[in-house]
């Protein structure tokens, strides 16, 4: 098995490398190649989100959007000349409208209502309340996705914790299990699932990974319990200590009536993956139909369908809900304009990157469940995982199995689906940029005077917990 | 020196009110950057300009307070606090950043030698001794004869007591686990309260216990919630009266609240304690008597670094260390009266 892991990164790396210079686009580029060398601002993005909050904090802060359009522009400007105006304007559109519309007003709605929802009371976060929250959470996420989950459970976790010093753990273990792992049961819970079931996986296939996210879970939260212990030791040897001055917990959950919003945007996310499908909103041909934008760009009917339903609950949440109620969450549009700035800049700036990949995918001569669960995991890290998913589930449907699941991309065997599906929504976890709730839940971390970790001990933190993790599922589940 | 250290005691000072200032203009109930006590906070944040190398850790600080003052709804406040921010960010970047020579690592250590007992009580503070003892050793008849002699309180289990009346708590639910084994038909009854054994396992209960429990503690653990009970308690009578204190990790909490005390250890050799324990316990079987004393000592070493972080019975952590067996239970009591009287 080892030997079989040792070959295959080899293999995948000479690939990549022999590809180094220019690697056909399967897309609207046609026959043209698109060099490497236009992942740079993607690189660069990268970077400066890596970086510059470490050496120019202040700078970085009230610059980011033009940091953001810096580096987009150094893509647009080089594909436009190279591959014409039209395809650059097509291309931004397509990502803009298809993509990052869908996705930041998601993001907007769920945001909007969880920040209505507080939770006064006086639990004292504990490695026991903390392990009771992030396990609520976790099973939270399949069934109203990893963004409403970490945002209807981040305010609680940093309130309980308040009188706790060291905790930013706590909100690196949440991004890892509520934001990402927790997931994978159902297309709700994230994004990639979603594409995987208008692609025919049925709705409830995705509980067969039960078994996966339960030992995923259980091992990190094994982890996360004596990290926390330690820390929670420390702070207690420190002096510090909850107010616990009133015999008995209170407990009060104010603007509940929320949940009826977050139902609205739950099923308009369903819808989004059942409308498509729907002989009513296709035309002659079998597309979906919409609003012609520009060039093949079409803004679909049940995208708009979706964004409506989300920005109706968002508004009508907005004006049910008590003021009183924001305050006490410390709610400001911060994080989500931190979000939505960079994002745009890294759909925009990946684009490149998401295209090579998908002319490579067939010819990376990936076909086992480990193979596809670390590629797909991997590129999952860095790039939007949707697209990445839809390029291996593609790629492992265009392998001619003749054993497994029907999808409409062919067949696929039970364990590669497994495989990939389980690397697209894990492996999100290994940056803050690997799954959008990951950014959100580390800005309104860093407004509730939370340390958190910078991107590159994020990412040391990734390696020395999560990886272990996911080589023990490789040995376990993906042989 | 002296004036150097209350420019930063100032600095400190004005870091943590901005950080309050902002956190009420925020109305938040999320939680603040230093949501530790002020005294503390300030204390922290002194020796982080004092260790120059920790100085990144106080500029991250002061970037989360800004953080937060930047999302004050309110502009009239928000430019308020900001220019606030800016000046303290001044002085704090004007601090220097890196060591020079002849610069002391930790000034705290440095003073050691003038942070003697005759200066560390003023005239408004109580004379408090807290006593750590190993079992068997004599300690609680030497603390109890200490507090006779002294005219002041003595308290063991009764803190214990208290914390259950704060907690609304049955005694037969929670063990002392702060304390030591006692049985009834002692010396002093006011000694010898606790008949149930401290370290003893905890009793089965059923999940509609356990959750009331859950809801009881606040979601702590029963053994977390009683020590900070008596944390608050011991804070609180510390303000009021003189006493003498046995165990409960008095001494880390009372140095954790910056509220001055003596720290007194007091054991014995084992074999001693065997034969105090075989006369006092009447335990007739000597390996009984053996594994009680190392059942109880590794339960109090795990329990006091559980809480503390320090070593149990390690020197350096108290004032006076006394070997019992060589002095007796009334030399060991002269010898504390002589060091006290020095002090007073």
């Amino acid at each position: 098995m080892l030997k079989k892991c040792i070959a295959y990164s080899v293999s995948l790396l000479a690939i990549l490398a022999l590809n180094s210079l220019t690697v056909f686009a399967a897309q609207e580029t046609a026959a043209k190649p698109i060099p490497v060398w236009m992942c740079i601002p993607f690189a660069g993005l990268l970077f400066c989100i890596a970086v510059l909050p470490l050496v120019k904090a202040e700078w970085w802060e009230s610059h980011q959007a033009l940091a953001v359009a810096g580096w987009s522009l150094l893509f647009i400007l080089p594909f436009g000349f190279l591959f014409g105006a039209g395809a650059a304007l097509e291309t931004v559109l397509e990502c803009l409208v298809n993509d990052y519309l869908t996705f930041i007003v998601l993001l907007f709605g769920l945001f909007c209502v969880a920040g209505n929802i507080t939770m006064e009371g006086d639990l004292a976060g504990s490695p026991r309340v903390n392990i009771i929250l992030l396990t609520i959470g976790t099973l939270l996420s399949s069934w109203i996705g990893t963004t409403g989950a970490s945002m209807l459970m981040v305010r609680p976790v940093i309130k309980m914790n308040a009188w706790r010093r060291n905790r930013s753990h706590i909100l690196v273990f949440f991004i890892f299990l509520v934001s990402n792992i927790g997931g994978c049961l159902t297309p709700i819970g994230d994004p990639p699932l979603l594409m995987g079931f208008s692609r025919g996986v049925p709705f409830f296939w995705s509980l067969h990974l039960f078994p996966i996210m339960l030992f995923n879970m259980v091992v990190l939260l094994f982890v996360f319990y004596w990290i926390d212990r330690k820390r929670y030791c420390r702070d207690m040897a420190r002096g510090r200590k909850p107010d616990i001055s009133k015999p008995g917990t209170k407990i009060q959950l104010r603007g509940l009536h929320n949940l009826i919003f977050l139902a609205m945007i739950v099923a308009a996310v369903v819808l989004s993956g059942i409308l498509p499908d729907q002989p009513m909103f296709q035309d002659a041909e079998g597309n979906v139909r919409g609003i012609h934008i520009f060039g093949e760009v079409v803004l679909s009917f049940p995208a708009i369908i979706e964004i409506l339903i989300i920005l109706l609950a968002a508004f009508l949440s907005f004006r049910t809900t008590d003021p009183v109620i924001r305050k006490k969450n410390h709610f400001t549009w911060g994080a989500i304009q931190e979000v939505g700035t960079l994002f745009i800049g890294i759909f925009i700036t990946m684009q490149p990157a998401l295209a090579i990949l998908k002319g490579m995918g067939a010819d990376l001569g990936i076909t086992e469940p480990y193979q596809m669960f670390w590629t797909t995991g991997v590129l999952s890290s860095f790039l939007d995982n949707t697209p990445t998913y839809l390029v291996f589930l593609t790629t492992a449907g265009a392998i001619g199995f003749t054993d497994g699941l029907a999808t409409t991309l062919g067949m696929v065997p039970v364990k590669v689906l497994t495989a990939i599906s389980c690397g697209a929504v894990f492996m999100g976890a290994n940056t803050y940029i690997g799954n959008a709730p990951n950014f959100m839940v580390k800005a309104i971390a860093d407004e509730n005077g939370i340390h958190m970790p910078s991107f590159f001990r994020y990412i040391g933190w990734s390696l020395t917990v999560l990886v272990p993790v996911f080589l023990l599922d490789t040995f376990i589940f993906f042989r | 020196m002296a004036n150097e250290e209350k420019d930063l005691r100032g600095l400190a000072g004005r870091i943590y009110d901005l950080d309050e200032e902002v956190y009420r203009e925020l109305g938040s109930s999320l939680g603040r950057v230093f949501n530790g006590k002020r005294e503390d906070c300030i204390e922290e944040t002194v020796r982080m300009m004092q260790e120059r190398n920790e100085a990144h850790i106080l500029r991250n600080e002061l970037a989360l307070i800004s953080n937060m003052a930047r999302t004050i709804p309110e502009q009239e406040s928000k430019r308020r606090i900001m220019a606030k921010y800016d000046e303290i960010l001044k002085a704090v970047t004007e601090l220097p950043a890196s060591f020079i020579k002849g610069d002391i690592l930790d000034t705290k250590i440095a003073q050691l030698n003038t942070l003697n007992l005759q200066s560390r009580f003023s005239d408004s503070d109580h004379l408090i001794i807290c006593i750590g003892r190993t079992y068997g050793c004599g300690g609680s008849e030497i603390g109890f004869t200490l507090a006779d002699t002294l005219k002041i309180n003595y308290y063991d289990v009764e803190i214990f007591d208290e914390v259950l009346k704060r907690l609304e708590a049955e005694k037969s639910t929670v063990h002392d686990k702060g304390g030591y084994p006692y049985k009834k038909g002692g010396r002093d009854n006011r000694q010898y309260l606790n008949e149930i054994p401290a370290f003893a396992p905890a009793p089965k209960s059923t999940l509609k216990e356990k959750l009331r429990e859950f809801n009881r503690y606040h979601g702590l653990p029963k053994k977390d919630a009683v020590f900070f009970n008596q944390s608050d308690l011991l804070c609180d009578m510390a303000k009021k009266e003189d006493f003498v204190v046995m165990g409960r990790c008095a001494d880390a909490i009372l140095t954790n609240n910056r509220i001055p005390h003596i720290s007194i250890f007091i054991t014995a050799p084992l074999e001693q304690r065997i034969h105090r324990v075989m006369e006092v316990r009447k335990v007739e079987n000597e390996k009984k008597a053996r594994h009680l004393l190392t059942r109880l000592d590794k339960a109090h070493i795990k329990y006091y670094k559980y809480y503390t972080g320090r070593n149990w019975g390690k020197a350096r952590n108290y004032d006076l260390c006394i070997n019992s067996a060589s002095y007796g239970i009334q030399g060991s009591v002269d010898l504390i009266m002589r060091m006290i009287s020095q002090e007073k």
